[in-house]
């Protein structure tokens, strides 16, 4: 099993796609931090507008801390793009390569295989994570310095203390790494129905961005299913950042996304059993 | 018998013109004792309750120079404040220049018997209305009423100790009209309790308060205006 898990974790990163995704987050956080450094203060001046009218807030507030939560929010569209591009591949991309049907000759049963893939893809989603932490966090804290954090939401106006955050932000990226190993499943599902790569990867970030649309249109029509949207629980990691921290609404959100994780994971192993294999 | 009405209602007048040159000197007297403080730097712990600002209890130092600069500073750290107008000083919540007093009865306000003074500015400023309750014995406002042109209603409520005799209070609340706030959901991308269904806010100001507990002062060290100008 471990043989097996260090062979598809070899194939994942012998591919270029897989380093490219790494150079991706890497521009996304540079990008945010470049833009923050030189207009970040008509930034937050614009979304501050309704506190500063009447309050006078002074400090840093441009600082390590607030510039990764706003690179952490890339999390909602473009690293699940990063994670459907490996996760999207697991299956199909062995089937357009004509190396699937090979790969089912060893003596490993098929759920063993799609587990094995599947947590290839969580190490290469856990690293893409780590690497976010990384960049987003200790690069921003060497650049802007640390300092108190504005949360800015729709009807609050939070301020973290800065020896209050960082226990946060460890939770958050936990937390974010559980909502991308639910978008890896779901790209894995998606893998095992087709025969080519791009299908799935495709098919996986219009399922993420169509809901994540729903998500945030507040109509009341959508009120009803929001709850049972994946895409409404991926930003569970925004909960460590508010204050009282709603605990009880993170652990809700945890356990639909891991739910959500088995049930993608359980339909491929079921899909898969019975599929055949012509390629 | 009508004699004795007239000498009554003489007597009434004379005693209501008194207590209104008195209500004049008392609320000059505390005047000139406030402006007698030139600047302060005190230690201070800062607790905001308003709705919309979520901020834990914080400690500062916190800059006065007469007779409108305010500053607290956190160590790098963020703090927030009401607007200029609303300054966290009792002495800014006072009319300056000429002014008219009018006795307006007396008020129990803590176990303490405090004279109520209302003030009306004759200049034009953002004062319309003062009222101050006013602790004759001690000489320190215990609480002030003051209607601004800009802010509304602000109330001020003071307790006093160990700097009683300057008349700064060792704990001072600023009870504010707060104006709604409101982001776009869409933009912000909150995370809610998804099984919850909000409330939509009514757009209507609520009432919020400012409470800072002056921990230690040091009073006419001669502050200079570069304290204040220090980057924000």
């Amino acid at each position: 099993m471990i043989k097996l898990l260090r062979i598809e974790i070899y194939k994942i990163f012998r591919r270029p796609r897989t380093y490219i995704s790494f150079g991706i987050v890497l521009a996304i956080a540079f990008i945010i931090q470049l833009a923050m450094y030189s207009g970040g203060k008509d930034f937050m001046s614009f979304g501050m507008q309704g506190v500063t009218e009447q309050f006078d807030v002074q400090g840093n507030i441009i600082n390590g801390y607030l510039v990764t939560y706003i690179i952490l929010q890339s999390l909602l569209i473009h690293i699940p793009l990063l994670v459907a591009l490996v996760a999207g591949d697991m299956l199909a991309g062995e089937a357009n390569l004509g190396t699937l049907r090979l790969l089912l000759t060893k003596p490993v049963s098929r759920a063993r295989l799609v587990l094995v893939k599947f947590v290839a893809s969580v190490v290469y989603t856990l690293l893409l994570i780590t690497w976010l932490a990384v960049t987003a966090l200790l690069i921003s804290l060497l650049i802007f310095g640390e300092g108190d954090m504005v949360n800015l939401k729709s009807d609050a106006f939070i301020v973290l203390l800065k020896d209050d955050i960082m226990w946060r932000y460890m939770a958050a990226f936990v937390f974010a790494a559980l909502a991308m190993t639910t978008i890896a499943a779901l790209a894995a599902m998606l893998s095992a129905f087709a025969d080519n790569s791009i299908g799935p990867i495709m098919t996986t970030m219009g399922i993420v961005v169509v809901l994540t649309i729903l998500t945030n249109l507040e109509l009341p029509m959508f009120n009803v299913i929001k709850p049972y949207l994946f895409t409404t629980h991926m930003i569970g990691w925004k909960g460590f950042f508010d204050d009282p921290v709603p605990l009880k609404a993170i652990a809700n959100s945890a356990v639909v996304l891991a739910l959500y994780t088995v049930g993608f994971l359980g339909v491929t192993i079921a899909y898969f059993n019975k599929k055949d294999i012509t390629s | 018998m009508t004699k004795k009405w007239i000498w009554m209602l003489c007597l009434l007048l004379v005693h209501h013109a008194a207590s209104a040159a008195d209500a004049s000197q008392v609320f000059y007297a505390l005047r000139d004792k406030m402006l007698k403080i030139k600047d302060y730097t005190a230690d201070v712990k800062v607790k905001i309750d308003v709705a919309h600002i979520r901020i834990p209890e914080v400690k500062g130092k916190l800059y006065f120079k007469s007779p409108d600069k305010m500053r607290l500073e956190r160590n790098g750290g963020i703090s927030v404040l009401p607007k200029k107008n609303i300054n966290m000083s009792v002495r800014n919540m006072m009319p300056a220049g000429n002014v008219t007093a009018l006795d307006a009865g007396y008020e129990t306000i803590d176990g303490k018997k405090a004279r109520i003074i209302k003030v009306i500015p004759e200049d034009e400023g953002n004062i319309v209305l003062s009222k101050l309750w006013i602790d004759e014995v001690l000489m320190v406002v215990l609480k002030t009423e003051t209607t601004t042109r800009d802010e509304g209603m602000v109330v001020m409520k003071l307790k006093y100790g160990a700097y009683t005799v300057q008349g700064l209070p060792d704990q001072l609340t600023v009870l504010m009209d707060v104006k709604d706030y409101k982001l776009p959901a869409g933009v912000t991308m909150d995370y809610n309790d998804p099984t919850e269904i909000k409330k939509p806010k009514d757009g209507k100001p609520k009432k919020g308060s400012i409470q800072l507990t002056y921990l230690k002062y040091t009073i006419n060290t001669g502050l200079t205006d570069e304290v204040f100008n220090k980057k924000k």
